[in-house]
C-alpha cells in the first residue's frame, strides 16, 4: 500500500488526530501565554525576581520531555492530564523569558514620558510597556509552539491525544507493512501543523505589532 | 528548546529576546545581543547550589526507592544492573552524538560563512528552520525503519536533530563578528586563513561553547527517545514504568534522567565560563 493510499484510507482517523494535536497545542499555548505574561509582568521590575524567573525556566527547559511526563504520570495518571500539564509548563518557559527580557528592554524614557502625561501604572503597562515588549513575546510564543508540537508527539506515549499516536503505532509494529506509513503520516502531519501555526503567527505579528516599532 | 543564539542567560536589548528559546530551537536572526547584564563569573553559588540540589534529589529518591514496594515486574525492570546499564548507555549516546554534532556543525558553519559559500547560508538556515518543526520522535522512528533497530539509528537521529540548531548558531555567531576587526586583520597583511585562525575563531569561542551546551542538552533529551528504536538509555526505565504501570521504576528513570540533564547543563555552563577567552571580558 503506498503512502497516499494509506492516507486516503485513514483520512478520518488522521484528521481527527491532527485536529486533537493542533487543539491540544493551541489551548495549552493560550494558557501558557497568559500565565507567562503575568509571571513576566510580576517579576521584571525586581532584579532578583526577574532573574529567578528566567533562571528557573531555563533550568526546566533542560529537562527532557519524557522524564517530565514520567514524573507527572504518578501524580496525574495517564492521558490528557499529564499531557496538558507538560505542554503548559514547557510552553511557559520561552514566554516568561522573553516577556521579562522584552519588558526590561523598554526604553525607560518612554515609560517616564507616559508617567509625565499622567498615565497610571496599569495604563503604562497596558498601553506602553506591553505593546513595546510584544514582538519578543510573540517570538517566544512561536518558539514555544514549535517545541510543543514535538512534545505533544512524545506525550502520546503517556496516552495523550494527537498525531504522536500514529507515530507510536508505527514504532510498536516495526516491520509490518504499515509501520512506515504510520510514522510518516504522523511526522509529516506534525510538520505541516507546525508550519501552519508559524504562518499564523507571522500574520498575527503583522496585525498586532504597532507600526512604529515594526522592524 | 531550543536557546539560542546561545547565550542562554543574556539579558539585554530586546533582540536578546529573540535568543530566548529552548536549546537550539530558534535560528537567531539579526544582530546578537551585546553584553550580558549579570556578571559572568564563576561564583560559589554557581558551583554549589546545583550539585547540592542534585545530591539531595538523588538521596531522597534512593531512600524512597529503598522503601518502595517492588513486585516481580518492577524488580525485573531493574534487575542485573539494568539501571547502571541504561545510565551508561544514556551517557554514551549523549557524548557520542554531541561529538559528531560538533565535528559536523562547526566546520560547516565556518565554511558557510566564507566568501565563496556565503550565498548558500540562507538556504541552510531555511532547512534548519523546517528541521525544527520535525518532531524528534518521528525522525528517530523513520531512521529506525530505514537503518534497522539499534543504537546506530538512534545516534544518527540525534545527530541530525541537533546539527541544525548548532549550525545556525555558529553561522549567526561568526556573522556577528565586527567586520572592521576582520578588515583590520586583512589590512595588516594577514591571510584569510590567518584571520580565521587568529581573529574570527577566538572571537567565536563563546559561541562555539554555547553550541556545545546546546548540543549536549538537546542530546540528553533526545537520548531518552532512543529506547523506542532499540537504542537503550534511560528511556527504557521510563517507558517500561509507563507500560507496566510500575511507578517506582518510572520515577527512578525520570529522576535519573532529570539529574543527568541538569548535571550536563551545569558542567557545560561552567565550561562556558572557564574557557572563554580572557580578553572578551564580561561580554
Amino acid at each position: 500500500m503506498s503512502f497516499w493510499q494509506y492516507v486516503a484510507g485513514r483520512r478520518a482517523q488522521l484528521l481527527a488526530d491532527a485536529w486533537q494535536h493542533a487543539s491540544a497545542v493551541f489551548q495549552c499555548m493560550v494558557v501558557a501565554t497568559l500565565l507567562g505574561v503575568v509571571i513576566g509582568v510580576l517579576t521584571y521590575r525586581r532584579e532578583w525576581a526577574g532573574n529567578l524567573a528566567v533562571t528557573t525556566t531555563a533550568t526546566l527547559l533542560t529537562i527532557p520531555s519524557l522524564a517530565l511526563l514520567g514524573l507527572l504520570v504518578p501524580l496525574t495518571g495517564l492521558g490528557v492530564a499529564p499531557t496538558v500539564t507538560a505542554l503548559v509548563l514547557y510552553g511557559l518557559l520561552p514566554i516568561v523569558r522573553n516577556a521579562v527580557v522584552g519588558l526590561r528592554g523598554v526604553d525607560p524614557s518612554l515609560v517616564d514620558a507616559a508617567k509625565g502625561i499622567g498615565m497610571s501604572r496599569a495604563a503604562r503597562l497596558l498601553r506602553v510597556e506591553l505593546p513595546l515588549a510584544w514582538p519578543p513575546i510573540l517570538t517566544g510564543i512561536r518558539v514555544a509552539t514549535q517545541m510543543l508540537m514535538g512534545i505533544a508527539a512524545v506525550a502520546a506515549y503517556a496516552s495523550g491525544p494527537g498525531l504522536g499516536n500514529e507515530i507510536f503505532r508505527g514504532v510498536s509494529s516495526l516491520g509490518s507493512a504499515n509501520a512506515l506509513n504510520q510514522v510518516l503520516a504522523g511526522t509529516l502531519g506534525i510538520i505541516v501543523l507546525a508550519l501552519l501555526f508559524d504562518a499564523a503567527y507571522v500574520l498575527i505579528g503583522r496585525l498586532t505589532i504597532p507600526g512604529g516599532i515594526r522592524g | 528548546m531550543r536557546e539560542r543564539l546561545e547565550t542562554r542567560d543574556t539579558v539585554g536589548q530586546p533582540e536578546a529576546a529573540e535568543a530566548g528559546a529552548p536549546p537550539g530551537k530558534d535560528a537567531p536572526e539579526g544582530p546578537p545581543p551585546r553584553a550580558a547584564a549579570p556578571p559572568r563569573r564563576v561564583t560559589w553559588q554557581k558551583l554549589t547550589i546545583l550539585p547540592a540540589f542534585l545530591l539531595a534529589l538523588l538521596l531522597a529518591t534512593w531512600l524512597w526507592f529503598r522503601g518502595a514496594d517492588l513486585d516481580s515486574i518492577a524488580r525485573n525492570s531493574i534487575a542485573d544492573g539494568n539501571v547502571w546499564l541504561r545510565l551508561r548507555q544514556h551517557v554514551v549516546l549523549t557524548v557520542v552524538s554531541t561529538f559528531f554534532v560538533l565535528v559536523i556543525a562547526i566546520p560547516l558553519g565556518i565554511l558557510l560563512t566564507r566568501r565563496r559559500l556565503r550565498p548558500a547560508a540562507p538556504a541552510v538556515i531555511a532547512v534548519a528552520n523546517v528541521g525544527q518543526a520535525t518532531p524528534a520522535i518521528g525522525l528517530l522512528a523513520l531512521l529506525v525503519i530505514w537503518l534497522g533497530i539499534g543504537m546506530q539509528a538512534a545516534l544518527v537521529g540525534m545527530v541530525v536533530y541537533a546539527v541544525l540548531p548548532v549550525l545556525a548558531n555558529t553561522i549567526a555567531g561568526l556573522r556577528a563578528i565586527d567586520p572592521t576587526l576582520v578588515e583590520a586583520a586583512r589590512g595588516i597583511g594577514m591571510s584569510a586563513l590567518g584571520v580565521l585562525r587568529r581573529v574570527e575563531l577566538p572571537l567565536a569561542v563563546p559561541l562555539i561553547l554555547a553550541g556545545v551546551r546546546t548540543a549536549l542538552v538537546l542530546n540528553v533529551g533526545t537520548a531518552t527517545l532512543a529506547y523506542f528504536g532499540g537504542g537503550g538509555g534511560l528511556g527504557d526505565l521510563i517507558a517500561s514504568g509507563i507500560t507496566n504501570q510500575r511507578m517506582p521504576v518510572l520515577v527512578l528513570g525520570s529522576v535519573l534522567t532529570v539529574a543527568l540533564a541538569l548535571l550536563v547543563d551545569w558542567m557545560a555552563s561552567l565550561a562556558e565560563l572557564l574557557l572563554r577567552p580572557r580578553g572578551l571580558g564580561a561580554s
